[in-house]
């Protein structure tokens, strides 16, 4: 009996393709926050949150500093981004964060998971 | 919405968006429509799939910002400068510069890297979030309800957006087919209410009564009869094509259905088939009377008969010589044995152990050759002598509106006691009676044979649609009747005074106990001309549809 030659094997998997496809744990609880609906309410909480603490408004004087600076037909929306968000994300009030991460956690230990 | 922009022009588009718009129009646009979603705190946002978070297709990254391209519908990031993957695809892909933002439901350029702007995309915006809200009757909220609902179902994207082509279908109370309209209880007359809201809706009746073919003026003044059932039926079907949608009380149709059965003027619970049968018999024998049919022994030209009138076909044979006596039955309405739940019945067939809980299996049951028993001994013509004999029953001549009762109210002489018979029974909505014919039941016994044994028949339509069904919940002595209509192909639940939407599982989860079909050429007609009824003959006692609640 002769051993038969495999012509239609599939192409070896991509190492990396197997990493991808295993999602890390970080990803796995964003999925189920999109898929409860935990995500959206988090973003709301956390746009209020922001509006009250001023820091809304304070980003809004920054930007309007900057797009002073540089001109209003000279400025896209990728700049504005990318020089803001550092300085937003450096200017979040610790409570706000501290609720937010308080609120995660009751959601990763509740029982609806 | 636009009132407030009048200090500000349109921004001027960006080179790639002109190019993109005389190149595609509003074709992604339109494509991407269904994409958007309105989140419970009314945002507007761009969702492709229900199971996958979006990932950008360089990358499979989720964080930063996420456009989609109006092109290839590809997902790209864009969480720096230096690493825009949105720019990348423009810079691989001729013509692949405009995309939208996922988050936002805004337009962006990638070689411009800048928001753009186009009145004919935010209008496709607001199209889709005008249209989502108008989908319920009580405004943003409840429509915001339906959506995180939904979300919670976890459709895949084409079912979603199906899911939501129903909703859109549906409307306002307002326009529900004209004659929907409550009839309030007057005291256990649920299972009067229910029966009415089945004649209302049958084909040939509403035809009759609509196009004034019994006129209380003239009846008046024929007859001195001061009671006439058909005028007040006549009365009823004025108010509910009136157009108006408030619950209507049929006291006076009451009063004189009291006047004419004595025996049921109380305000006890009657059974509905009973009803449907005795107000047949009551519109036949005045309408019946009158007219010379009955004197040339043809069928009656009642509405009652015209509509329900079919004959039963009964062949009796006799078991030891073949000899087989038939009788001819004039019927009203189909008698069906629900025999799965009953397990004293002794079939000829001896399959009792075979579940019969659809319309047809109950069906095959009533057409199936039958033993009679030692007690009903068949005096048979040829050996002339008493011998055990064979039933089968069968159809030979259709009505127009045909009626199944489902037995569900056994009473068992041996225990003494009567019980209802709890169980679900499957339906057609179609219905082919072919079958059941009397042609077709002795072809069968003869084996298959090319030879026409009931000519007559061949030329008669057996399709048959179901346009109502009286359910039954509760107890023998106790219950509730409710009608499902089945009009235009939407289930209508009339609970007396309460008219309602509601899906086909909410019908086939209830129990039915009349099923009422009609002949299909009848029922398509009804769905197309129910909208332009000629409103003419009646003007003086219809009032315009524009003022119904």
């Amino acid at each position: 009996m002769t051993r038969r030659h495999s012509v239609n094997r599939p192409p070896t998997p991509d190492t990396r393709d197997e990493q991808e496809n295993e999602p890390t744990l970080k990803e796995i609880i964003n999925i189920k926050l999109i898929e409860s609906g935990e995500k959206e309410r988090l973003m709301e909480l956390l746009r209020e949150r922001l509006v009250e603490s001023g820091w809304k408004d304070e980003m809004k004087a920054l930007c309007r500093e900057y797009i002073k600076k540089k001109g209003r037909n000279n400025i896209t929306i990728d700049d504005l981004v990318h020089v803001i968000t550092p300085k937003g994300r450096a200017s979040i009030p610790d409570p706000i964060k501290a609720e937010l991460l308080q609120r995660i956690r009751t959601f990763l230990v509740s029982p609806t998971l | 919405m636009y009132s407030s922009n009048d200090l500000y022009t349109n921004p001027k588009p960006c080179k790639h968006l002109a190019e993109y718009k005389v190149k595609n129009g509003m074709c992604g646009y339109n494509l991407i429509q269904d994409c958007f979603r309105t989140t419970p705190y009314g945002r507007t946002t761009l969702e492709m799939s229900k199971l996958e978070i979006p990932r950008c297709s360089v990358c499979s990254g989720c964080q930063g910002r996420l456009y989609m391209c109006l092109i290839c519908s590809s997902v790209f990031c864009c969480l720096s400068p230096e690493s825009n993957h949105a720019l990348l695809h423009s810079q691989s892909q001729d013509g692949h510069e405009i995309l939208v933002n996922m988050e936002r439901a805004e337009l962006y350029c990638s070689v411009c890297c800048d928001q753009v702007y186009d009145p004919d995309f935010d209008k496709a915006v607001m199209c889709k979030l005008i249209k989502g809200f108008s989908r319920s009757e009580n405004g943003v909220e409840e429509s915001e309800m339906r959506l995180s609902k939904r979300r919670r179902l976890s459709f895949g994207m084409d079912l979603d957006s199906k899911n939501m082509k129903r909703l859109f279908i549906r409307k306002s109370k307002s326009c529900f087919p004209l004659g929907l309209r409550g009839l309030n209880n007057l005291g256990n007359t649920c299972f009067m209410n229910s029966v009415l809201q089945v004649l209302l809706h049958a084909p040939p009746l509403r035809n009759y009564f609509l196009s004034d073919r019994h006129n209380r003026e003239i009846c008046r003044k024929m007859s001195t009869d001061r009671l006439c059932l058909p005028c007040d039926i006549d009365l009823i079907f004025s108010a509910v094509f009136s157009g108006d949608r408030t619950p209507y009380s049929p006291t006076q149709f009451l009063y004189s259905w009291w006047q004419h059965s004595e025996n049921h003027a109380t305000y006890e619970q009657q059974d509905a088939h009973e009803f449907f049968i005795s107000m047949l018999d009551k519109i036949h024998d005045k309408e019946g009377k009158a007219s010379l049919a009955i004197k040339d022994n043809r069928d009656c030209q009642c509405i009652a008969h015209r509509a329900f009138y079919g004959l039963l076909r009964s062949d009796v044979t006799c078991a030891s010589c073949g000899f087989t006596s038939t009788t001819h039955d004039p019927c009203m309405d189909v008698s069906l044995d629900l025999s799965a739940c009953n397990s004293s019945r002794k079939d000829f067939a001896s399959k009792s152990s075979k579940p019969n809980e659809s319309l047809v299996g109950c069906l095959d049951l009533f057409t199936r050759p039958e033993k009679l028993g030692s007690d009903q001994k068949l005096y048979c013509e040829n050996c002339h002598e008493k011998q055990d004999a064979l039933k089968q029953m069968s159809i030979k001549k259709l009505p127009l509106v045909l009626c199944f009762h489902i037995k569900r109210f056994e009473h068992s002489p041996t225990r003494k006691m009567s019980r209802k018979i709890d169980c679900h029974m499957q339906f057609p909505l179609s219905l082919d009676m072919k079958p059941y014919l009397s042609s077709s039941i002795v072809r069968k016994r003869y084996g298959n044979r090319i030879f026409s044994f009931d000519s007559d028949e061949s030329d008669v339509s057996t399709e048959f649609e179901i346009f109502a069904v009286v359910t039954h919940s509760g107890m023998l002595e106790s219950g509730h009747y409710v009608t499902y209509l089945h009009l235009r192909n939407q289930w209508y639940k009339c609970d007396d005074a309460w008219i309602t939407e509601v899906d086909e599982e909410a019908v086939r989860a209830s129990q039915c106990y009349l099923i009422y079909y009609v002949q299909k050429m009848l029922y398509h007609k009804s769905c197309e001309d129910f909208s332009c009824q000629p409103m003419s003959l009646r003007a003086d006692t219809f009032v315009p549809i524009t003022g119904c609640c």
